[in-house]
């Protein structure tokens, strides 16, 4: 539905040539619901502004449906308003000068002759009761509460029943707890619309929930792109590993490699050899980082034999979150963070033993 | 950095080399600006080389520096010096400080009535210059100045008291005038005091007056001393009031000096000296611009102008009380009040008399048919509607089109067209009159017939005020959040759709902000239609005041200037009501 291929963005500023976007490509199935993730400034909103059109490549090509509508090396770009798109702003871009009703009516009016008086009154009804803004038309937009705001901008983004839905962080303005309400209520509403969403975001909470498919940007470049269940369990980089979720990262040399039919080889650490999944790839020798998330740690019974890898440490800090207590343990010189249940009985300076389960050992390229 | 790319495209789809329209309506933008600000002050500085007696015969092999050492060694020009420097810190003296006690009484007592002064003291801007000044020469002229008049009758006193037509009476008009400028200026600066940086001195052991000192005062200096630089600024280059006040008595300042070289009594006008001397005035006035500007800059660095509203605490008055109101009052009677009266009264009479029964017995509204009656009144009217319409759309729509380019196009240009437009600020609207007629009178030459008619007055006041305009359409287009602007792209809409239906309704209390202003400003000002203006049939009302004044039809003066102050008062009334801060919705 969307393909875009090798794309780069050079602009230049005062202090020189910006590449914002380094020879991208991404390729997005109809209905799919496709998020760019990652930390201001690494082109994840170029991007998607390119997409849109307001913002053009330097180079590449983007297709949109069966439509090519940016091709550098055949002169082709189409305009925003050419291009069959419905986007939600992160300032949610609502006309303060229109009501409610004017400003989800404005993309069917902009489509002049198309529809008439009657059948854009029902289209605008509609798509306001999607967003269950139903009985708000007259209101002038200024008037309207942030969640609100947020809401009818999706309307207005969808009233044209567009091809494609663009969203620029479209959730950052409101608070947590309707943040959460919202993420479900966005991707059941355009999951049952069917259609192909690109969600831009620097919260892998959002990323993860919502998204078929998450592409993770860093400098220009995506990093990984991968289901959300496998971008969580098996990153491929430290920053990928840092930046959804946290991990404890552990360095290392591969002392061993898998043997046929099992995907487990040994890294020899400063804590001792502890055994991990070691992708292909790596050789005897190599120096690699384990990754391992805080939650996938626990607890040795004092007298228990131990068995996999299991490493001692003192316990320097506790902190109690609620649902959870995070300890963070000194091992071997370096500083383990570890999530248990608040109802675990481990003080701080316990000197405690740790497992750390084989299969949530990841080795990463350092 | 988006909207440039997407104006460019014209259709679907288009090759990406082409050139764009964009880029060209920006260069004709860019152009036209650059054309009318620079060329009239290229002719200003060859003037004052050229060594040609008429500005027709100029002739580049000519030039020298003949009229500097001319303007320099005459001693005139050193008397010029004080008079105009003895007058500008007079009066911003006395305007700063009545408008500085009125402000802090409003601001941090608990006067009663402070709603009127809020209301009452901008409105006095409704008044122009000229006819504030004529009024003054009708209560204080030695001669025909009723005070005087009742000052010496009452008190038998053989000399009249006062005289109006001295530096003293200069200071006390124009000092008057500056006042609500001045106060709209003070309230801002006042009521951005945080006052918990007040408190936090008190906490620190400083005494009330110790903090108000050490604290207060320091904080709000910068922005003390760049009103006090704009003050001087306008002092420096109104003409109107030394016109009526200096000009008869040969009292001369930078502005009315220019002006009578100009239009001296015994010939040929002495184009040279006048330029030179522009140049002066004009190096003068833009060193104090400069001056206002690294003044406003350094201000800004301080916490104390925040944008947020503080609650002072108010002083308690007690018995006190009364005494703002008392000073407020006799500001507005002196001000507007008085002269207003003064106009209304001698518009009713047959002949110029000091009141007295039986002057109102002999009140009548002729002078007021004679408004209707005579050809020229109705065509100097005609020519100010004309002229105010032209001027005021061509401001706006200007203003816009160059702040749109200097806000959102990525053109490479813009700094120096912000800078251009902005430029006349800095000059004296007789410098400005002296630079187009130069202008004008060369393009007559090139066979543009324009010299001395409405159309160049209009060229001349846009070019003006688009520095004004430019700043106000400058901060309303910058608070249209540009999402606002790409979500119309998105939604389907093409370039001029957004215009029309984003841009347009969300600026619209702008244009008519800037639109009534221009048109004030018009219709007072004398200086630059007098200058460039050639003819009865082109005259407009404010020179027509000006030219029966002189003549001495003071009641038919009356009349027009009673219409004119109502008129101004009403305009005055809708640019408050209405202001310019509607767009800030849109951020």
């Amino acid at each position: 539905m969307i393909r875009i291929e090798n794309l780069h963005v050079r602009y230049p500023t005062s202090e020189g040539e910006v590449h914002a976007v380094r020879g991208i490509n991404i390729d997005i199935d109809e209905g799919e619901f496709y998020t760019l993730l990652g930390p201001s400034g690494c082109g994840k909103t170029t991007t998607l502004r390119c997409l849109a059109g307001l913002e053009t490549a330097s180079e590449g090509t983007i297709t949109i449906g069966d439509e090519v509508v940016y091709s550098r090396a055949r002169n082709i770009l189409v305009p925003p308003h050419k291009r069959n798109i419905g986007m939600v702003f992160q300032s949610y871009a609502i006309w303060p000068h229109m009501s409610v009703f004017e400003n989800v009516a404005f993309p069917l009016r902009e489509m002049r002759g198309k529809f008439s008086r009657e059948e854009i009154r029902d289209k605008v009804a509609r798509a306001l009761k999607l967003v269950q803004l139903d009985g708000l038309q007259d209101r002038p937009a200024p008037f309207l509460s942030g969640g609100q705001q947020q809401r009818l901008a999706l309307a207005r983004a969808l009233v044209r029943e567009p091809k494609v839905l663009l969203l620029d962080e479209p959730l950052s303005n409101l608070d947590a707890k309707l943040r959460e309400s919202t993420r479900i209520e966005v991707r059941d509403l355009v999951k049952r619309l069917g259609i192909t969403t690109v969600y831009v975001t620097h919260d892998q909470l959002e990323a993860l929930t919502m998204s078929d498919r998450v592409a993770v940007m860093k400098q220009g470049e995506i990093v990984q792109e991968a289901d959300p269940v496998e971008l969580y369990q098996a990153p491929r980089e430290r920053f990928v590993a840092n930046f959804i979720g946290q991990s404890n990262f552990i360095e290392g040399k591969v002392s061993a490699l898998p043997a046929s039919g099992s995907e487990i080889g040994t890294a020899a650490t400063s804590s001792g050899q502890i055994k991990c999944v070691l992708p292909a790839g790596f050789n005897l020798g190599d120096s690699m980082l384990i990754a391992v998330r805080p939650e996938d740690i626990t607890v040795v019974a004092g007298g228990a034999a131990a068995a996999g890898n299991v490493v001692e440490g003192k316990v320097s800090a506790t902190s109690f979150m609620g649902d959870s207590i995070e300890y963070q343990v000194m091992v071997a010189g370096a500083m383990m963070r570890m999530k248990l249940h608040p109802s675990t009985a481990v003080r701080q300076g316990d000197t405690i033993r740790l497992n750390l389960p084989e299969e949530s050992c990841r080795a990463l390229l350092p | 950095m988006s909207v440039e790319t997407i104006t460019g495209w014209p259709a679907a789809r288009m090759r990406l080399r082409l050139p764009r329209p964009a880029t060209l309506w920006h260069w004709a933008v860019f152009l036209v600006v650059a054309f009318f600000i620079l060329a009239p002050l290229t002719f200003l500085i060859v003037g004052s080389l050229s060594d040609a007696r008429l500005p027709t015969d100029i002739d580049f092999t000519h030039l020298s520096f003949k009229h500097y050492a001319e303007v320099w060694g005459d001693p005139s020009t050193y008397a010029l010096f004080y008079n105009t420097f003895v007058y500008v810190s007079g009066a911003v003296a006395v305007g700063i400080t009545i408008a500085a006690t009125l402000a802090w009484v409003v601001e941090r007592t608990d006067m009663p009535g402070k709603i009127w002064i809020y209301a009452g003291v901008p409105m006095t801007l409704a008044m122009p210059g000229m006819l504030q000044a004529m009024a003054w020469v009708l209560l204080l002229s030695p001669r025909i100045g009723f005070i005087n008049q009742f000052f010496q009758s009452a008190f038998g006193l053989e000399n009249p008291p006062f005289d109006v037509y001295t530096l003293p009476g200069l200071i006390f008009v124009e000092g008057l005038r500056l006042v609500p400028t001045a106060f709209l200026m003070l309230i801002p600066l006042l009521r951005s005091m945080d006052p918990s940086l007040e408190e936090a001195a008190a906490m620190s052991g400083a005494s009330p007056a110790s903090s108000v000192r050490k604290v207060t005062m320091r904080l709000m200096l910068p922005g003390l001393f760049a009103v006090l630089i704009y003050q001087a600024v306008t002092a420096l280059e109104v003409f109107e009031v030394p016109g009526i006040l200096g000009m008869p008595a040969g009292l001369y300042v930078f502005s009315t000096k220019v002006y009578s070289l100009l239009h001296s009594a015994t010939g040929l006008p002495y184009y040279g000296q006048a330029n030179s001397l522009a140049m002066l005035y004009l190096v003068v006035a833009v060193v104090a611009t400069w001056a206002y500007a690294k003044v406003i800059a350094k201000s800004e660095r301080y916490t104390i102008v925040t944008g947020k509203g503080y609650r002072p605490r108010l002083m308690k008055l007690g018995r006190w009380r009364w005494l703002p109101v008392a000073l407020a009052i006799a500001f507005m009677t002196f001000s507007i009040i008085l002269p207003f009266l003064v106009f209304l009264y001698v518009s009713f009479l047959p002949y110029l008399q000091a009141p007295s029964a039986a002057a109102f017995a002999s009140m009548s509204l002729k002078h007021y048919h004679a408004l209707f009656e005579r050809d020229l009144i109705g065509t100097a009217l005609w020519n100010t509607l004309i002229l105010v319409v032209v001027t005021s759309t061509l401001t706006v729509v200007l203003s816009f089109l160059v702040s749109l380019v200097v806000v959102r196009s990525k053109f490479w240009g813009r700094r120096i067209l912000d800078q251009l437009a902005f430029a006349p600020h800095a000059i004296p609207g007789i410098v400005m009159g002296v630079a187009f007629l130069w202008l004008f009178l060369q393009a007559d030459k090139a066979g543009f017939a324009l010299y001395g008619g409405l159309t160049s007055i209009a060229i001349a006041f846009t070019a003006g005020y688009i520095s004004y305009g430019t700043r106000v359409m400058n901060a309303a287009i910058l608070q249209i959040h540009k999402d606002l602007e790409e979500a119309a792209y998105v939604s389907g809409a093409p370039q001029w759709r957004v215009m029309w239906r984003v841009f347009y309704p969300l600026l619209l209390p702008s244009f008519v902000g800037v639109w009534i202003w221009t048109m004030l400003h018009v219709v007072r000002s004398a200086s630059l239609p007098l200058i460039l203006y050639e003819g009865q049939e082109n005259q407009v009302i404010s020179v027509l005041i000006w030219n029966m004044w002189d003549e001495g039809l003071i009641q038919i003066v009356g009349a027009i200037g009673v219409m004119m102050i109502l008129v101004l008062l009403a305009l005055t009334l809708c640019i408050r009501t209405i202001g310019f801060g509607r767009g800030a919705q849109a951020q």
